[in-house]
């Protein structure tokens, strides 16, 4: 028994103990204690996790849990990496939780799935052997799907989030139980590194690859396989949703990492290739359709889709560098992978968690009926532009360094001290640059609307007007995960090398601390130091602040006018922007690809052409890979499914019918 | 026991099973089904005792007596109860006059070529055997494929319960017949399964009853989501 055996039985025992505290009767004590209780495990799973990247072994095995296969959990540093970030959510959205949640979400139902979901979460990574990975990640699922459907009652679009997901993740697992049966098969044996002993190039692991990338695909988020996400997250409770989308989604890319750095360092090329191709079709879909969304929550989804594909992206270059020996570049793109996945894990979190307290406040997810919360809400408002940073990936945030080593390995990758190294690297990096940088761009344009629009200006429904700032618990988590994104920021230097020690050891260091606590990427000679940079800003700007203020001071007179006003009253807010006029530019620039359904109603006063009593104008944006992609093969399946109603009609005596017939078969091929 | 009466006998007790078999599936009276089916528990009974004469095992005593008790007398009181004399009335609807989803005639006909059916798939299995038990287990096999048709054929709740406890005997049959019957601790398991399944069955179709006015499963159509 090492101190990994032990952590992870004691979170064992505080998730059965948080299970336990969900069925008390009293709604206010079962939150609270069985959100601690989750909240107690969770920290455990830090310190799991923490030693497990440090490299101590060790782990818990179930011999007869499931017959002939011991279960086995003993995470490596990889893992121990991915049960740090689980555990960290856990203890944010448990804590938010226990402060929260009221009604439904706060049922016994929800409560004990909680814990059951979570664990899963922490499990995952910890799982050493293919049955065990699939059981922990069904119980994810299946935590996962019970917390979306705690508001069912209230809504229908609750129960058709649920179904979307769970029939995405059941195709998902499929995929990932056929991607582990072949390489099963091909080893002989279900452990990890039984696994990892099949050849990289071998068949088996190539219809593996495809399989399980599919799969943890689906679970990551990624397009095509993205459509349950935009539903789900909106739909569930806000602290599940920021699970969810900060943690949950991190599995599908802990489940891309196992296949190309633990199973098989050394893939084909054309992995790199497929990997770049479906993070970067992910990251520009997503961000196109987030900064279009109105919807507070759903531009979070599809942000996660974005940021996910920037993830994808930074491994495929990797695993594309790594196979043309570029190993600087390689290493340097696996880190900005890993950093972007921390990174956008603290401020998702934040993000979901400040989003929810909006909702709380207001019962408003719709951008065009917020604004003015900044001044209502200023704990909360602080916390999300914070977050929103990180998303924007603008400096001081850790979004920032985490794109900036991602741009770093990209642009050195294409040369090996100076000269080209192979055509189709010289080729896909310039292409994967524009794609950051649209991505980059238009992230900025999102959550400038969602922060503009949402939080300044002045409100635009009642609701809005009468926002009440969150308990002070709430506000403590959400100061947490921005406290979070600005450290992260502005001293990457610790977690860049620590998220390298995860990484299997090459020759030369991918990275060094340099200066104050900034990163150094020594193979492609490139500094970041955010921390001196800040305050070095700091210092040219007091000038300006320091003369501005004086000549203020001499020139005390101050001229109240309305900029445009012409003379009349102070605006009303109908005038202002609204998330929808101020994402139009980007609908018109993009709209072949987002083909937005556009609806002008006028109303004419009397029998006048000329004079309009109304204009109605209504803009929807659809989602064209489920229109066009979901939708003509559900409608096939449904066809199908009329025929088979055929077959399964309800009658008892049919069904007898069919076992009987089946018996009677059966005997008489036996006996054959 | 000679070897020529030991044969006799269980071939007597396997003619009665199969006899009480038919009958259950034949008869169109709900009541007349269920008391069928009590005989065949006493047969089954007795089943037992010719093979713990024959294999002079003190351990099938309490086996023969459990049988007895349940397959003979408990069960088919349980299905043929009424709940209050109040409700007894309308009950009565339900222990009379079933209708088939078979004609008598068809119903007899398919009776038979079942038993040929079992005799034909069961016969390779037993064929090298010498014992006379183990040559009557067609009649086992029979048993069960007839329970099966008791339930197809039967639309109400406690006629197909009746199907259910036919097909249950002739498994019970085959055991007895091929190796002298399962564990004793298996035996009562086995037994307390069934009892308790047919109590929640009964219960079941009493609640259907309330519900639909009926306990006619064909009505139960509807799927749900």
């Amino acid at each position: 028994m090492t101190a990994v055996s032990w952590a992870m039985l004691l979170q064992f025992a505080f998730a059965g103990l948080a299970a336990a505290l969900a069925l008390l009767p009293a709604e206010r004590i079962r939150s609270v204690l069985s959100g601690a209780a989750s909240a107690v495990m969770s920290a455990v799973g830090v310190v799991t996790g923490v030693l497990a990247m440090n490299g101590v072994t060790g782990g818990l095995q179930f011999a007869v849990a499931v017959p002939a296969v011991p279960l086995t959990f003993a995470p490596d540093r990889l893992g121990g990496l991915f049960i740090v970030l689980a555990s960290v959510i856990g203890l944010l959205v448990a804590v938010y939780g226990a402060a929260s949640v009221r009604g439904a979400s706060a049922s016994r139902t929800a409560w004990f799935a909680l814990p059951l979901f979570l664990m899963g979460m922490q499990l995952v990574p910890a799982a050493a052997d293919a049955v065990s990975f699939l059981l922990v990640w069904e119980a994810m699922a299946l935590g996962s799907t019970v917390l979306l459907l705690a508001e069912h009652a209230g809504s229908s679009r609750v129960s058709s989030a649920a179904v979307w997901y769970a029939v995405m993740s059941q195709l998902s697992f499929l995929f990932i139980l056929a991607g582990f049966g072949v390489l099963s098969a091909a080893a002989g044996g279900t452990d990890f590194s039984a696994l990892s002993a099949v050849a990289p190039a071998s068949p088996p692991a190539l219809l593996a690859f495809v399989l399980l990338v599919l799969g943890f695909g689906s679970k990551a988020g990624l397009v095509p396989l993205h459509v349950w996400l935009p539903r789900a997250h909106p739909e569930a409770p806000s602290h599940v949703s920021a699970a969810m989308s900060a943690a949950m989604v991190k599995m599908g890319i802990y489940g891309i990492l196992l296949v190309v750095v633990r199973f098989f360092p050394g893939g084909p090329d054309w992995w790199g290739i497929v990997l770049l191709v479906l993070g970067g079709g992910s990251a520009v879909y997503g961000i196109l359709q987030a900064s279009v969304s109105s919807d507070l929550k759903v531009l979070l989804a599809y942000s996660t889709t974005e940021n996910v594909g920037l993830i994808v992206l930074a491994i495929g270059a990797s695993v594309l560098l790594t196979a043309h020996g570029i190993t600087a570049a390689a290493g340097a793109a696996m880190l900005a992978a890993l950093l972007l996945v921390v990174s956008h894990a603290v401020f998702k979190v934040t993000l979901f968690l400040a989003a929810g307290s909006v909702l709380h406040a207001t019962g408003e997810r719709n951008l065009d009926h917020l604004g003015g919360l900044g001044r209502r809400m200023p704990w909360t408002a602080a916390a999300f532009g914070i977050a929103a940073l990180g998303a924007a990936a603008l400096p001081i945030s850790s979004g920032f360094v985490s794109e900036w080593v991602l741009l770093q390995s990209l642009v050195h990758g294409t040369r090996v001290g100076g000269a080209a190294v192979s055509v189709i690297v010289s080729i896909a990096m310039p292409i994967v640059v524009a794609v950051v940088a649209l991505t980059a761009g238009l992230a900025v344009l999102t959550f400038v609307k969602a922060y503009g629009i949402g939080f300044l200006a002045r409100p635009r429904s009642a609701a809005a007007a009468g926002a009440h700032e969150s308990s002070r618990v709430v506000r403590a988590v959400l100061i947490a995960g921005a406290a979070g994104v600005v450290l992260l920021g502005l001293v990457p230097g610790p977690l860049a090398t620590a998220l390298v020690s995860v990484l299997p050891a090459s020759g030369t260091p991918i990275v060094e601390s340099a200066g104050l606590l900034g990163v150094n990427l020594p193979g492609l000679g490139a500094v970041l130091d955010p921390l001196v940079l800040v305050i070095l800003t700091a210092v040219l700007a007091s000038f300006v602040i320091i003369a501005t203020l004086r000549s203020a001071w001499r020139n005390p007179q101050r001229i109240d006018a309305f900029a445009w006003g012409g003379g009349g009253e102070r605006a009303q807010p109908r005038m202002q922007y609204t998330a929808t006029s101020f994402a139009e530019p980007v609908v018109r620039v993009f709209d072949d690809v987002l083909q937005p359904a556009r609806d002008v109603e006028v109303t004419h006063a009397g029998e006048s052409r000329y004079l309009v009593n109304r204009v109605r104008f209504s803009q929807s944006v659809t989602d064209i890979v489920e229109s066009r992609l979901y939708r003509p093969v559900l409608t096939v399946i449904d066809r199908f499914g009329v025929v088979v109603r055929r077959i399964q009609n309800g009658s008892i005596h049919l069904y007898l019918l069919y076992s009987f017939a089946a018996v009677i078969v059966v005997l008489v091929v036996a006996t054959l | 026991m000679t070897q020529t009466s030991y044969a006799e006998l269980i071939g007597v007790c396997a003619g009665a099973l199969l006899l009480t078999s038919v009958l259950t599936v034949w008869y169109r009276s709900q009541r007349a089904s269920v008391r069928a089916l009590g005989a065949q528990g006493v047969a089954l009974a007795a089943l037992v005792a010719v093979v713990a004469i024959d294999r002079a095992e003190a351990e099938l005593i309490p086996v023969i007596a459990l049988v007895l008790v349940l397959k003979g007398l408990v069960l088919p009181w349980v299905l043929t109860r009424r709940r209050t004399p109040a409700a007894g009335a309308r009950a009565g609807a339900d222990h009379g006059e079933e209708t088939m989803l078979l004609n008598p005639v068809a119903i007899l006909v398919a009776a038979a070529l079942l038993a040929v059916v079992a005799y034909a798939v069961t016969w390779p299995l037993v064929a090298d055997s010498l014992s006379p038990a183990a040559h009557a287990a067609p009649v086992g096999v029979a048993m069960v494929l007839i329970g099966f048709l008791v339930l197809l054929t039967r639309r109400r709740a406690i006629s197909q319960l009746v199907g259910f406890l036919a097909l249950d005997n002739g498994i019970a049959t085959v055991a007895f017949l091929i190796s002298g019957g399962v564990p004793l601790l298996l035996e009562f398991g086995a037994s307390l399964d069934i009892l308790l399944v047919t109590l929640i069955l009964v219960v079941f179709s009493r609640q259907m009853r309330t519900v639909f006015g009926d306990t006619d499963v064909d009505r139960m159509r509807e799927l749900h989501d």
